[in-house]
């Protein structure tokens, strides 16, 4: 395609690096963009560049937030006995707009992978373990998905905190999470929650 | 472009020049029983027009069943399947609901082939029987590839994780034993029935062997997890050193030997189809007491490449006393027509021009 103006064209690039945004679409945002107030436009760039800029990983349970300690660790109501191992952001959404957790979260930012070269190393591993050294912790329930990674992920940790006692729990598998947590419907999610199983008596089921 | 058909009779004989697409309707077939192709693993290469998109909607009877099954290629290559207006979530979940069993003249490459071959031979039978073992079997391979990467990762940073490496072990060694317990379980009684069948088809006393051929096997241990932890544990260095596992079930095989050498090595032409038959029959047979019904039988050129019709003619005479559905390509009208009516099935013949 042909612009006329290399400004345009380096905004297209740009909203073309976006997920799910082809060329076609990046230019009609683009465009859109154009049609707009500049105070607008200015508004929004600025937006995201203050988000990217200004958060916060918190520093308990890496979940993103405007503090140093987000609002969930912070909350004086929420049992910090209980604590719900996740793989992402979107996770601790999902769970959260079931309403049926009142305990911390873990946000690992990932699964052990080899294949796709995620190690321990690159995940929050190393600070849950330093949670559960604290002793304050009596139950971790591992919201993770029911794949080969999430079971390699759940027993790797499992065989790193097995002198301390916690309990170990997981949210039942079996049930259709539709392969991702994040896409689990609530009612779904909030049950497998209230049902989940002790992992002494959980098998690799895939 | 769509084609329709329909297909009455027990028996169709699809007959017309080469090239002029008669595979390509067992193929669609055999797409809807396995979601996929029999003959490549790219779903873009079977399109009428390479990479544009596809769809194979066929309605049969199953068990007194109505069954609409329905594979549509996206031209983005999203691939959907859904029986009677239910989308699939997991495509392997189909397996097993349409057995087939497919004749086509390239798969002597079972007997002559790699062993890949024959552990493709025996997994598309045993899928089509029991759900678990396919998880397994599907888990075990996802599995094996994070072990390789594993592996491969421990030598590029000069670090062994062997934590890591022991839970990835354990997770491969509980897919793997289930794997390794049916395969055993399974295949010598299997094996067996596919000699006798041999014997028949031959007619003389060669004395064929077939064994089922497993690393695992030289352990003389008390479960199938324990032949596999002394199998890694033995493989352990070797392991390390090549960057990949060198040991498992995906190394097994089935040896064929004909009077105590490979079959491969001195088998004739005509004894390689003997045997060919021998396995489809079996399987044929194995898969109608599983399913309590007859799979459905596609036989693709076996008059002309084979050129073995007695055996075609037993094995199509095996269907019809089973009440199954076979579909039979030939090139030539005539001689489809007299082996049918040789046969004395109820037939139907379609001519592609
Ligand atoms: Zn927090």
């Amino acid at each position: 395609m042909n612009y006329s103006s290399t400004l345009l064209e380096n905004a297209v690039n740009e909203l073309a690096k976006l997920p799910g945004i082809g060329r076609k679409t990046a230019l009609r945002l683009a465009l859109h963009l154009l049609k707009e107030k500049k105070e607008a436009v200015h508004l929004f760039s600025n937006t995201i560049a203050e988000m990217r800029e200004q958060i916060q990983f918190c520093s308990v349970c890496n979940n993103v937030s405007d503090t140093q300690v987000c609002n969930i660790c912070a909350s004086s109501v929420r049992k910090k006995s209980i604590v719900c191992v996740v793989e992402n952001i979107r996770d601790v959404m999902a769970i959260e707009a079931t309403q049926q957790f009142s305990g911390l979260f873990h946000v690992l930012g990932g699964l052990i992978s080899p294949l796709d070269g995620v190690g321990p190393d690159q995940l929050f591993i190393e600070s849950l373990v330093e949670r559960v050294k604290t002793g304050t912790i009596e139950e971790l329930i591992f919201a993770l998905n029911p794949n080969i990674q999430g079971d390699t992920t759940l027993f790797y940790i499992q065989k790193k905190i097995e002198s301390f006692p916690v309990k170990i729990t997981s949210l039942a598998r079996g049930i259709s999470f539709g392969g991702e947590l994040e896409y689990a419907d609530e009612f779904t999610l909030a049950k497998s929650i209230q049902n989940r199983i002790s992992i002494e008596r959980q098998k690799n089921n895939y | 472009m769509f084609k329709n058909f329909e297909f009455k009779h027990k028996v169709i004989g699809i007959c017309g020049a080469n090239g002029i697409g008669k595979t390509n309707i067992l193929d669609a077939i055999w797409y809807l029983c396995f979601t996929k192709s029999y003959f490549t693993a790219i779903d873009g290469r079977i399109a009428y027009t390479p990479n544009q998109g596809f769809r194979i909607d066929g309605k049969c009877s199953i068990n007194n069943q109505a069954v609409n099954a329905v594979a549509i290629l996206r031209e983005t290559g999203k691939k959907e399947f859904s029986v009677n207006n239910d989308l699939y979530t997991r495509l392997s979940s189909h397996i097993g609901k349409m057995p087939a069993v497919m004749v086509a003249p390239d798969d002597v490459i079972i007997i002559t082939g790699g062993s890949e071959e024959r552990r493709k031979m025996i997994d598309t039978l045993i899928c089509q029987i029991d759900e678990t073992y396919m998880q397994q079997l599907m888990a075990y391979n996802k599995i094996l590839l994070q072990r390789n990467a594993l592996l491969k990762q421990f030598s590029e940073t000069g670090f062994t994780d062997n934590a890591l490496l022991h839970i990835i072990n354990t997770q491969l060694i509980t897919a793997g034993s289930y794997v390794y317990k049916l395969r055993k379980d399974f295949l010598p009684a299997y094996l067996e029935r596919i000699n006798k069948h041999y014997q028949q088809i031959s007619g003389s006393n060669e004395q064929l062997e077939l064994s089922y051929d497993t690393p695992l096997d030289v352990f003389n241990s008390k479960s199938e997890q324990d032949a596999f932890e002394l199998l890694f544990a033995q493989n352990h260095s070797r392991d390390l050193a090549m960057q990949r596992t060198n040991g498992g079930i995906h190394k097994d095989d089935i040896k064929f030997l004909l009077d105590g050498m490979p079959f491969k090595q001195i088998a004739s032409q005509g004894q390689r189809k003997s045997l060919l038959f021998a396995i489809r029959l079996t399987e044929y047979e194995l898969l109608q007491e599983y399913k309590g019904f007859a799979p459905v039988l596609l036989l693709d050129d076996v008059f002309e490449k084979l050129d073995e019709q007695r055996m075609a003619n037993l094995l199509l005479d095996v269907c019809v006393k089973k009440q199954g559905q076979v579909f039979i390509t030939d090139t030539h009208k005539g001689r489809l027509e007299a082996h049918l009516q040789n046969v004395g099935c109820d037939y139907e013949i379609i001519e592609l021009v």
